[in-house]
């Protein structure tokens, strides 16, 4: 990658846990390579590692993140190369440190030396706002803040857009999770009220998928599963990082609606 | 001067007059004695002399000083007398209106006006008056010595008066906040009232009552435009 220009930075968080920082982390990752890029993932959740598994990486594991910030391997060592998917390279989190044993200071150098070798590196960031997260936003260009259609984790996501601001970081927002039936009843929130609250730039909508507890039982990336919903937002989503401004935003809806809507087009269902 | 003595009549030179302050209750004749007196020691100072009458708290009397002035120009030759009773007597309309000139120039810097969101977990806090052109997100707080008012949606905590000011207001164009503290007292659990209006939360009878502002327009009915 000598002569090209530096990579991006771009971190995934959310303030709380159980979002799918992780799920979208694999997914636009393996999006992003496909399209070309060169691609890494660093799993910042040291102690408790789990990228590595989404994405069927796990047996492979030799060296992991902290020994590539600390300069004990090179980065050719940690970075782990997907077999199914070219360009694709895992950074394992370590499982047996702690978080601190990593400093912003630290990681703003690895991303230094990141740049110069990937087109993007996605940073997975660990649930909270303590030292972990700290640490991924440390050396990050942008951000994206994913959150779910739940006041819990609307509030969490505020916070951290609150805190990523403050690094003059500006997050852009996916909205993960969503059931369009809740949606349509008025049980959940609208990605709309979400915006409103959150005033940030939306990036994606992706809605509740089975796919996804399917790809990350077997290791198969999200984007390579057919039909999935899930994949195919998270692909959409990857191509608006990747500069296709002109890709619209879709809005999940349920699938009633969504043949009535193909059934009109064609003059049907009148 | 003679200050050990009992004293009916106090001089002394303001920049370019003279300060004579007496208790216009005491027996004219002495009065003027004891001007008399004063003045005598003066001399040609006295001469055009600007001479001002204090005569503390007391009203009215108006006569006796227009008299004592008479008698001292045309005793001792002083120029004008300046009664401040009198000049106290501009209607209070006018008064009113310079001071509170006066008071929006000096109360200026009192309020903390900021633009956009105030985020979960962000607090902002103000001496005085808080005014945010933006909204207040779940989670957030502001507090304020003074009022608070939003336009835009105010969802987070809002304690205006702080510590112990009871008259001030949260004002907000969409009113549903998590927990609102006047002074001492607070309330949560607000019930929302579904449609965006604009409503003020004030304190009566030790509760916090909740109402649309344009409806009860709480500072309508002042006679005067007041600094808050």
């Amino acid at each position: 990658m000598e002569g090209k220009a530096e990579g991006k930075v771009i971190v995934i968080t959310s303030g709380k846990g159980g979002v799918g920082k992780t799920t979208a982390t694999a997914s636009i990752g393996a999006a992003l390579a496909l399209d070309g890029n060169r691609v890494a993932v660093v799993d910042m959740d040291i102690g408790l590692r789990n990228l590595d598994v989404v994405m069927g990486l796990e047996n492979r594991i030799v060296f992991n993140v902290v020994d590539a910030v600390k300069g004990r391997c090179k980065l050719k060592q940690a970075a782990i190369r997907d077999r199914r998917i070219k360009n694709l390279y895992l950074i394992p989190a370590s499982q047996s440190d702690n978080k601190d044993v990593l400093s912003p200071d630290e990681m703003v150098q690895f991303g230094e030396k990141m740049r110069k070798e990937f087109d993007y590196i996605l940073m997975d960031s660990p649930a909270g706002i303590e030292q972990g997260f700290e640490n991924s936003v440390a050396s990050a260009d942008e951000a994206l803040v994913v959150c779910m259609p739940e006041v819990s984790s609307v509030r969490d996501a505020d916070r951290v857009i609150g805190l990523l601001y403050a690094r003059s970081i500006t997050p852009k927002l996916v909205v993960n999770r969503i059931i369009p039936e809740m949606v349509e009843r008025g049980d959940m929130l609208s990605h709309e009220d979400m915006v409103e609250v959150l005033s940030i730039e939306l990036i994606g909508l992706v809605q509740v998928d089975d796919h996804v507890i399917i790809s990350t039982n077997t290791g198969v990336p999200l984007v390579l599963q057919k039909g999935s919903k899930a994949g195919d937002a998270f692909r959409r989503i990857a191509m608006r990082i990747n500069g296709r401004k002109d890709i619209p935003i879709e809005v999940p809806q349920t699938e009633g609606r969504f043949w009535k809507k193909i059934g009109s087009k064609f003059g049907l269902g009148k | 001067m003679k200050e050990t003595r009992d004293v009916k009549v106090r001089m002394k030179g303001v920049g370019d007059g003279l300060h004579v302050a007496f208790d216009p209750t005491l027996p004219a004749d002495s009065i003027r004695e004891e001007l008399n007196r004063l003045f005598k020691q003066l001399r040609h100072l006295a001469i055009n002399a600007r001479v001002t009458f204090d005569i503390g708290e007391n009203e009215g009397y108006e006569e006796l000083l227009d008299e004592l002035g008479d008698y001292l120009k045309a005793q001792f030759g002083v120029g004008n007398v300046i009664c401040p009773s009198k000049r106290r007597m501009v209607s209070e309309g006018i008064t009113r209106q310079r001071d509170m000139q006066g008071a929006w120039q000096q109360h200026q810097s009192d309020m903390l006006m900021l633009t956009g969101r105030v985020r979960s977990g962000q607090k902002v806090t103000a001496r005085k008056h808080i005014l945010i052109l933006g909204d207040v997100n779940p989670g957030a707080e502001i507090v304020a010595g003074g009022d608070i008012i939003v336009m835009g949606t105010l969802s987070g905590i809002a304690a205006a008066g702080q510590p112990d000011n009871e008259n001030a207001i949260v004002l907000a164009l969409d009113f549903r906040p998590t927990q609102v503290q006047i002074g001492g007292i607070m309330a949560a659990g607000l019930p929302p009232s579904g449609d965006k209006i604009a409503e003020f939360a004030y304190v009566e009878d030790n509760a916090i009552v909740v109402e649309e502002y344009l409806k009860a327009n709480p500072f309508g009915r002042q006679p005067w435009p007041e600094v808050r």
